[in-house]
């Protein structure tokens, strides 16, 4: 689970992020809407410790940051964070000199330090469950963006992390592969996973998240049901934002 | 100049001094000091073949009669130095090591503790003087001016003076051009002098006799210009401090002095002249020493008696030294580079300052100056590396700061998502750098890499400036043995292509991989996209 509490974000003169509250409860999936600039990136970055919070305080897979610690114990709240929260990118940053076995074991073999044989089985598994059972000894660059895609999420999952989050995971899927997709996150909450994900499709939204959030200008506007948010915002903001959306 | 034996006015009086006891009681003071000295030398060094041996320096290339690379057998050295060395060193008990070096800087060669002694024809000069001892002369020798054989203007050194004399680098004939102002160029080796004399490109060359009487006495197209002039003397030379070792020497050089071993050496090499009698320690009493002369030698320096097969098989050897000094080079250069290219990519101010400067100035720098530098320079503060592992050292200090520089454009390569991708993973950033950053940035420095190998490959001949054995010397001293300039300078080319042909094949097929990686990307985003 995610806790939030008046989380904000300054960087030079520049306000980013002011006062955001949030709870994600475990086993839900969180949508992040809101114009470009709004902040949702910075934020979805702040939950694994790629941006630092200079205000109030997230808590995430049982590891709490805060904005008053030193360097130090920072990084190393950071790195147990890293441990428990996930994270795909939009533009997935696969290992190119790795195969698809081996972008997935990387992590599992060299940060967790576990067996290679017991980590490749299971990545094997995992990369089966998503269709790609026949593609583990290729390399990445001979994958369609969906198959990259999939690997990415795999490669995020085999550190079986509490959270995970995702990055305009639709941006490059055309409408078939992006209910696909939809699928496969569905059936990881059901076993379990708590998810955020940054997006602009309400579609997809629709399809895949409990709740939304609603950003502007950095600060958190409407949190709310799916439903409620694209179907009866309250707050204009959201209202005028939901109107021009797709 | 001087005749050779005023080196300084100490020495003088001391040979007059010998000269007085000599005369007034013939063949007792001295042979009984010099007999009781070598006895007591016997005595301590009882079991004299385990003794250290004595390793001595000259510069082979050009250099008949007195140590030179023989053309029948271009895997061995000869000359009448070599043989006396021999000689001497049974007079001295020990084994003679022939260490091969670099005229030009033959006493700093001394000092570096390269060897223990310089016989290559070495004159007492008084600048020598200052750094390094001399034993008793061992030979008289002459200057000699050689003209072309049509020349008519020129009949003296007298006559030069508008004109450009030929001489060896570094030597008294040298320093009498000078002293004399006599515009003149010195040259490494008299191969070239004489060469170029005939070539037109100096108009005389004044040398040594001896070795005008190998070089070029035998050339029909040179003539000799004027008799032999002025007296001086060859010695050997030691280290500063080295006085026992001194002691040895000049009780040797005596011993074969009159025993007529050297005598009998020098007149096998036609070196033998009345003058060398003003070296002897005694008068000969009755008979001659040297009844039974041996034949002349002959010694062609010419391509007609010289073994090829021998000479490919000393290539060969050369170029396997050159294949480890660029492989040594290499993994310098490599490691090194490395940790340049974090340390200016990544590294605190402080460490990119450093790692800018180490850059800059490899970078700036000839290598010949460097390897000079830590050849010659280093020693003085302590610090002598023999000449293979100083061009080895020098070389990859070098070409590290070309690799650091690779390796930094191949690593800002790395797109930033790259690392963010490992970091979410939970990696640390060392991690993360060595799986994931680095061998992706090895793949892109590969076809680079290559070429800065081929080009070091070709550089190791820089080595030559410091007697490292490798191709380039192989062929300069082969070359000067044989006159074979031409066919020797295609063979060591087809050595060296043999070499980087392969390596530049290999550089291009990974750049061609490479770009075929890179446009098949292309396409694939086109069609994401």
């Amino acid at each position: 689970m995610i806790r939030i509490e008046g989380l904000g974000k300054v960087a030079g003169e520049t306000r980013i992020l002011r006062g955001v509250n949030l709870e994600v409860a475990p086993r839900t999936v969180l949508g992040i809407i809101g114009p470009s600039g709004s902040g949702k990136t910075t934020l979805l970055r702040c939950m694994n410790g790629f941006e630092r919070i200079t205000e109030g305080s997230l808590e995430a897979g049982g590891v709490r940051l805060e904005a008053g610690l030193n360097e130090k114990e920072y990084q190393r709240r950071v790195k147990q964070l890293r441990r428990q929260v996930g994270m795909v990118f939009q533009h997935f940053y696969l290992f190119p000199h790795l195969s698809v076995l081996g972008n997935v074991s990387e992590a599992p073999v060299y940060v967790l330090k576990r067996p290679r044989a017991e980590v490749e089985a299971q990545a094997r598994q995992l990369l089966e469950a998503v269709g790609l059972g026949q593609r583990a000894e290729r390399y990445p660059e001979s994958l369609s963006g969906g198959e990259q895609q999939r690997v990415a999420i795999v490669r995020a999952l085999a550190m079986r992390p509490e959270v995970l989050l995702f990055d305009e995971p639709t941006s490059a899927l055309d409408p078939r592969r992006s209910n696909e997709l939809a699928g496969t996150l569905r059936g990881l909450v059901e076993q379990g996973q708590t998810m955020v994900i940054v997006t602009h499709s309400m579609k997809f939204l629709e399809d895949v998240a409990d709740r939304v959030l609603y950003m502007e200008s950095g600060e958190a506007v409407e949190l709310g049901d799916t439903a409620q948010i694209l179907n009866d915002p309250q707050d204009p903001r959201t209202r005028d934002f939901i109107r021009h959306a797709d | 100049m001087r005749p050779r034996k005023s080196f300084s006015p100490q020495r003088r009086r001391d040979t007059a001094l010998k000269r007085t006891v000599n005369k007034l009681c013939p063949c007792v003071s001295v042979v009984k000091c010099s007999a009781l000295l070598v006895a007591c030398l016997v005595l301590i060094s009882a079991d004299a073949r385990a003794q250290a041996p004595l390793r001595w320096g000259a510069d082979p290339s050009g250099g008949a009669p007195y140590v030179f690379t023989d053309p029948k057998h271009p895997d061995k050295y000869v000359g009448y130095e070599l043989e006396m060395v021999e000689a001497l060193a049974a007079a001295m008990n020990r084994k003679p090591e022939f260490v091969p070096t670099d005229w030009q800087t033959i006493v700093t060669s001394l000092e570096r503790g390269e060897f223990d002694v310089i016989v290559n024809g070495l004159e007492p000069t008084e600048d020598r003087a200052r750094v390094i001892l001399f034993s008793k002369p061992y030979y008289i020798f002459q200057l000699q001016l050689t003209v072309r054989k049509n020349e008519t203007r020129i009949n003296g050194l007298e006559d030069c003076r508008t004109r450009t004399v030929g001489t060896l680098g570094n030597t008294a004939a040298s320093r009498l051009l000078e002293k004399e102002n006599i515009p003149f160029k010195g040259y490494e080796d008299p191969v070239g002098a004489y060469r170029d004399l005939e070539l037109g490109r100096v108009d005389a060359v004044l040398m040594d006799v001896p070795m005008e009487a190998f070089y070029a006495r035998p050339n029909p197209r040179l003539k000799p210009a004027g008799e032999p002039f002025m007296r001086g003397a060859y010695v050997i030379g030691l280290r500063k401090g080295d006085d026992a070792l001194k002691a040895e020497v000049d009780a040797g050089i005596d011993k074969i002095t009159r025993d007529g071993t050297l005598e009998r050496i020098l007149r096998k090499w036609g070196l033998w002249n009345d003058a060398q009698l003003d070296l002897r320690p005694k008068p000969a009493a009755d008979g001659s020493p040297g009844e039974s002369t041996p034949e002349e030698v002959k010694y062609e320096i010419t391509s007609s008696t010289f073994n090829w097969s021998e000479a490919l098989w000393r290539l060969t050897r050369a170029a396997l030294v050159t294949v480890l000094l660029s492989l040594g080079a290499m993994v310098i250069a490599v490691t090194l580079g490395l940790v340049l290219a974090v340390g200016q990519s990544r590294g605190p101010a402080w460490v990119r300052a450093l790692s800018t400067v180490y850059v800059e100035f490899f970078r700036g720098t000839p290598v010949l100056v460097q390897l000079l530098f830590l050849y010659f320079g280093l020693p003085r503060v302590g610090l002598a590396m023999p000449g293979w592992l100083t061009a080895l050292v020098g070389l990859g200090l070098n070409y590290a700061a070309y690799e650091s520089q690779v390796y930094r454009a191949a690593l800002e390569a790395i797109p930033k998502g790259q690392y963010e991708a490992a970091y979410a993973l939970g990696m640390s950033p060392v991690l993360a750098f060595r799986r994931i950053v680095l061998p992706q940035a090895l793949r892109i420095a590969l076809p680079p890499m290559t070429n800065d190998f081929v080009s070091l490959f070709k550089d190791t001949s820089v080595a030559f400036a410091i007697s490292v054995w490798e191709l380039a010397t192989a062929y300069r001293e082969l070359a000067n043995a044989s006159g074979e300039f031409m066919l020797l300078g295609a063979i060591v080319s087809a050595f060296y292509l043999l070499m980087s042909l392969p390596l530049a094949h290999l550089a291009r097929r990974l750049e061609l991989r490479l770009q075929r990686r890179q446009a098949l990307r292309a396409v694939e985003a086109e069609v994401a996209g």
